[in-house]
């Protein structure tokens, strides 16, 4: 049954990215929002705002009951948890289904299956997508030691549970192993509450490489095409390209049929995301994991093929079929997204909330930004500093890459720090123009000098 | 819909987000400065509140917290009111004054004091915002 009240239970940028998504489909929207969000853009536009609890995301946005609550006594049929927050607590669908709202996402058991990193890696395997040479868990540091010696190092030793980089530790020979064992097993029971290792083949100059899937619940599955999101700090992207133009054609085609076919190995429903680490010396790609929710960097995936992904996904949710068919997807120009975060780059990343006095976008043909942000609203300290995604299209990458100068260029922020100086200095470097660029080519080539130039 | 907030309430609120963010994370100081205010918070070894460095200001008087004699109970989360005791009741301070459901779970509200309750502002059934008012208790003079 098609959903006629959704509810966003999210914030910021992908709140109101839900609600406008929402309104084209002329469903009625109500927005979730903490003490700290009631005059949000989001809760400005939707057709009814409920504050769910205090500031504090613990006691608003990540109590599953409060939210299914809110959304079921405001008569809502739908459900929408953008991405972060609880987007993949398998809860959050759990409770949904038990109160008769439709979740948009996947089934809990899915999201379940593949939120555990070991358990999504065999199901990868049985599909036939690649997987990087690697360890089942790993129970102690003698362990550590025999299963790196076997793989070859340089090893990286990941938390089953983990996720943003937490719980990871590099090891380049058997005696770091060992210690890596116990500092990455410390790291994941204190972030997760489970310190279950396990281990895989380290690629010192990878790319990440990603493929937007979509799913009918019935088996069958579309992508829209792959994203390169290379340009990260801490494992955090920071931008991301669409398609990925340093990967031959033959590897793209394969790239898209291992992730759809793993998406299509358990029926996957709604929109996913495949994420590949790319090795480009060796011109193989293996896989990371799956996120079961839309994600941040989407709007490059539309940008290229023209689709709404997100009213896609409340339609799918709502029970229809796919609108398309694999061969309606045409993937059109180069399209890049960069985050603009509140922080000052000059003061290690340091996150300045504040209030924003002044908001001049650029605006022109290519150019779209996702923002909750105006001249006078405020950025709360309580949650993430994400301020808006400014995205471009152009007909190629270089194209893409003038347009997005021009827009940087033209984009006026006052009142807090942005990362948009960042993002202006990253794409005029000859490495990124040349796409010579690997996950930890910003860490180790641009923020060095970077920080140089600043003081 | 937007409910406006009386500022100082909601400076309060925010101070409180700002402790617990404190309490509940790994940091030893929080230093937030906006256009209306500044807040610093420190736990033991969390360094010199820099506010303090600045030549020190006249300090202005909070307006008294409580301006009339009632003393509103609010729901503690989004819920549904169940029940409450009926106006004209006596309670005291800690007893149970009403009953909200969240899903098919009942939370106890207590009494913050003891008193007369002077009127029941909530309506049992309907879906409650977070800082809602349940009732009012105007307390033991």
């Amino acid at each position: 049954m098609p959903i006629k009240r959704l509810f966003v239970a999210n914030r910021g940028e992908i709140a109101l990215r839900i609600v406008g998504a929402a309104q084209a489909l002329n469903i009625e929207t109500v927005v979730a929002v903490s003490d700290a969000d009631r005059d949000s853009a989001a809760a400005r536009l939707a057709d009814r705002s409920i504050v769910l609890g205090p500031a504090a995301a613990a006691k608003s946005y990540l109590d599953p009951r409060l939210i299914v609550h809110a959304a079921k006594e405001s008569g809502c049929d739908g459900l929408h948890p953008g991405y972060g927050f609880l987007s993949e607590r398998a809860i959050l669908p759990r409770l949904c289904a038990q109160h008769g709202i439709a979740f948009v996402g996947p089934e809990p058991d899915v999201i379940d299956a593949l939120g555990d990193k070991l358990r999504a890696r065999a199901m990868a395997g049985a599909a036939g997508v690649p997987l990087v040479p690697g360890s089942e868990c790993v129970a102690s540091a003698a362990d550590a030691r025999r299963e790196g010696d076997r793989i070859g190092y340089p090893v990286l030793l990941k938390a089953s549970a983990g996720g943003g980089g937490r719980g990871m530790v590099i090891a380049n020979n058997g005696d770091e192993a060992e210690a890596g064992f116990h500092k990455a097993s410390a790291e994941a029971v204190a972030a997760f509450g489970d310190g279950t290792l396990f281990m895989e083949r380290f690629v010192p100059e990878a790319r990440h490489v990603e493929v937007q899937l979509m799913g009918d619940g019935k088996g069958q599955v579309l992508h829209f095409g792959e994203r390169d999101c290379s340009v990260q700090r801490r494992y955090q992207k920071l931008i991301e390209e669409a398609p990925c133009a340093a990967m031959p054609d033959h590897l793209r085609r394969q790239l898209h049929e291992s992730a759809v076919a793993l998406a299509a190995s358990v029926n996957y429903r709604n929109a996913g995301t495949a994420e590949f680490l790319f090795d480009v010396q060796r011109q193989e790609f293996y896989f990371i994991e799956v996120n079961a929710r839309i994600q941040v960097e989407h709007p490059v995936s539309e940008a290229i093929t023209g689709f709404d992904l997100v009213q896609e996904q409340i339609r799918i949710a709502g029970g229809a079929d796919l609108s398309v068919s694999q061969q309606d997807v045409k993937i059109s120009g180069h399209a890049i997204e960069c985050r603009i975060n509140a922080e000052d780059a000059a003061r290690d990343f340091l996150p300045s909330p504040g209030r924003i006095t002044r908001w001049e976008p650029p605006q022109g043909p290519g150019i779209r930004l996702d923002s909750h942000m105006s001249a006078g609203a405020m950025i709360p300290p309580f949650y993430d500093s994400m301020v808006g995604k400014l995205i471009v299209h152009g007909s190629d990458r270089a194209d893409a890459i003038a347009r997005l100068a021009d827009a940087i260029d033209n984009f006026v922020v006052e009142g807090v720090p942005t990362t948009l100086p960042l993002h202006r200095a990253i794409i005029a470097h000859p490495d990124f123009i040349e796409n010579r660029i690997h996950t930890r080519w910003l860490e180790q080539v641009l923020l060095p000098d970077y920080g140089k130039k600043a003081a | 819909m937007i409910a406006e907030k009386d500022p100082v309430i909601a400076a309060i609120d925010d101070a409180r987000a700002l402790l617990d963010t404190l309490l509940t994370s790994g940091w030893l100081q929080l230093h937030v400065a906006s256009g209306e205010t500044e807040i610093f918070l420190a736990r033991d070894g969390g360094g010199t509140n820099p506010m303090r460095m600045i030549a020190a200001a006249p300090l202005i008087a909070a307006p008294a917290a409580q301006a009339g004699p009632e003393t509103a109970v609010p729901v503690p989360h989004v819920a549904t009111l169940e029940q409450a005791l009926a106006a004209g009741t006596q309670v005291v301070a800690g007893q149970t004054v009403a009953t909200v459901r969240v899903l098919d779970e009942q939370e106890d509200i207590a009494a913050p004091v003891s008193g007369t309750i002077v009127r029941v502002d909530a309506v049992p059934g309907v879906l409650l915002e977070y800082g809602a008012t349940l009732l009012s208790i105007a307390a033991v003079a």
